[in-house]
């Protein structure tokens, strides 16, 4: 089952507008949206799809105040789609789409669509940095910041999602699915990836009670740290709100800021993961802000500190 | 304190206002005459976490509740009381506030010592 991650995530909202304004803002490309809704796209083609609440085109919603209607995974061809058909068909009702697709529901209630994916391979470079004692990635006159540099989201990076029972969440996407844990933050629960994705996670679940189910938060990989840090200054600048970061985590090592959004979520602008094979041994560790993060800033306004008061006349 | 004119704070409308010393902000929200106020700060997780997702935008899309745009939890306007999400039964923090005659919304004390950031 080559699952390799989440292509899109589709929200019933209840303003369109604020929404496609937050999605844009936060560097997404509408992709064919109309007055319905639609995609919003990274660089890459993966995105979050709105529709309005009331939209009976969207699988039903949960009895939670959760705006997450469904998680759609792009797998690598057709025989997997067949497979995960076959698999989740022994026990719950799947239902084939005509345009090759399957939709059914985890253990949970949570919708789940399986496509080939629909993921655009991305050919650009990453963060280069400079460093003594390594050869140089950015040569002479190579500059590394610029006004109006780009910092878009390249690609969708994972779900994060408040589950009422870690060992039916992890048995349903781990057994039924193939994903593999990557580590494990006890009191909190365990990161994931799936089998072809080396990512350190695609998902990861927080244990809530029932009515908390729901999307805690969804993150965009960045191209590096320094387009991480320039998309959320100029997030804050236009008046979003940031809700915790920038900092850095531990498990992943993933950079992140995260901020509020009308979808019901956070927004994480992440970068730099970890990559792990089958060799990797998931670590523990008790959830809690020392697990947590390696370190965490927080924005201010722009300030220089002058030289000082000028002289008295 | 003053925060600011009723009038500046449109009918149905939400506004917030940093408040020198105050760790969060103050959220106004207008119904005809009427001016609710609360602290930003949701009660789910520990400590309180800012509520809007952009400057002044606290309500949800149909402008009937205060939300909380980190998980959607959803506040009675009059009560700040949680009727949907993640904080279900718990409250919003009221801050006192009066209406001058004069039509500015004032706060009603200095904020308490273990308010102040
Ligand atoms: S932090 Fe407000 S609903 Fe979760
Ligand atoms: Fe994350």
């Amino acid at each position: 089952m080559n699952i390799i991650g989440p292509d899109y995530l589709v929200f019933g909202v209840d303003d369109l507008v604020a929404c496609s304004e937050f999605l844009t803002a936060f560097g997404l490309t509408p992709a064919g949206v109309d007055d319905k809704g639609g995609l919003f796209e990274a660089l890459d083609g993966t995105g979050v799809i709105i529709r309005h609440k009331s939209d009976p085109d969207l699988p039903a919603p949960l009895p939670t105040a959760t705006m997450l209607r469904q998680q759609v995974y792009g797998v690598r061809g057709d025989a997997d789609i067949e497979a995960i058909a076959a698999e989740l068909g022994k026990d719950r009702k799947v239902h084939r789409l005509a345009d090759g697709t399957i939709e059914t529901t985890d253990d949970f209630g949570f919708a789940l669509k399986f496509q080939v994916t629909k993921r655009r391979k991305l050919e650009m470079p990453a963060e280069k940095i400079n460093a003594p004692g390594a050869p140089a990635q950015r040569g002479p006159n190579v500059l590394g910041v610029w006004d109006g540099m780009p910092a878009k989201p390249r690609m969708l990076s994972h779900t994060v999602l408040f589950v009422p029972d870690i060992e039916v969440a992890t048995g349903f996407y781990c057994q039924r699915l193939g994903f593999v844990i990557t580590d494990v933050l006890k009191g909190a629960g365990p990161f994931l990836r799936p089998k072809d994705n080396d990512d350190h996670h695609t998902l990861f679940f927080i244990r809530t009670p029932e009515y908390m189910k729901g999307i805690e938060h969804l993150a965009f990989h960045m191209g590096g740290p320094t387009e991480l840090m320039v998309a959320g200054s100029r997030f804050v600048k236009s008046g979003y709100e940031s809700f915790w970061g920038p900092g850095r985590h531990k498990f992943g090592s993933n950079w992140f800021w995260y901020f509020n959004s009308p979808l019901g979520t956070h927004f994480e602008y992440d970068a730099d993961m970890d990559k792990h094979d089958d060799e990797w041994i998931a670590r523990e560790a008790p959830f809690g802000p020392e697990a947590s993060q390696m370190f965490l800033l927080q924005h201010r306004e722009k300030w220089v500190p002058g030289p000082g008061p000028a002289p008295k006349e | 304190m003053r925060l600011c004119r009723l009038d500046e704070v449109l009918d149905g409308q939400a506004r917030g206002f940093s408040v020198p010393g105050l760790q969060r902000k103050v959220i106004l929200v207008r119904r005809g005459v009427s001016v609710f106020a609360y602290r930003d700060s949701c009660p789910h997780y520990e400590g309180g976490t800012p509520m809007a997702w952009k400057a002044d935008r606290y309500l949800n899309g149909e402008g009937t509740h205060l939300a909380c745009h980190s998980h959607g939890a959803l506040f009675e306007i009059e009560t700040g009381e949680c009727v949907l999400g993640p904080c279900l039964g718990q409250r919003l923090t009221k801050v006192p506030v009066r209406i001058s005659p004069s039509g500015d919304i004032e706060m009603v004390r200095e904020p308490a010592e273990e308010e102040l950031g």
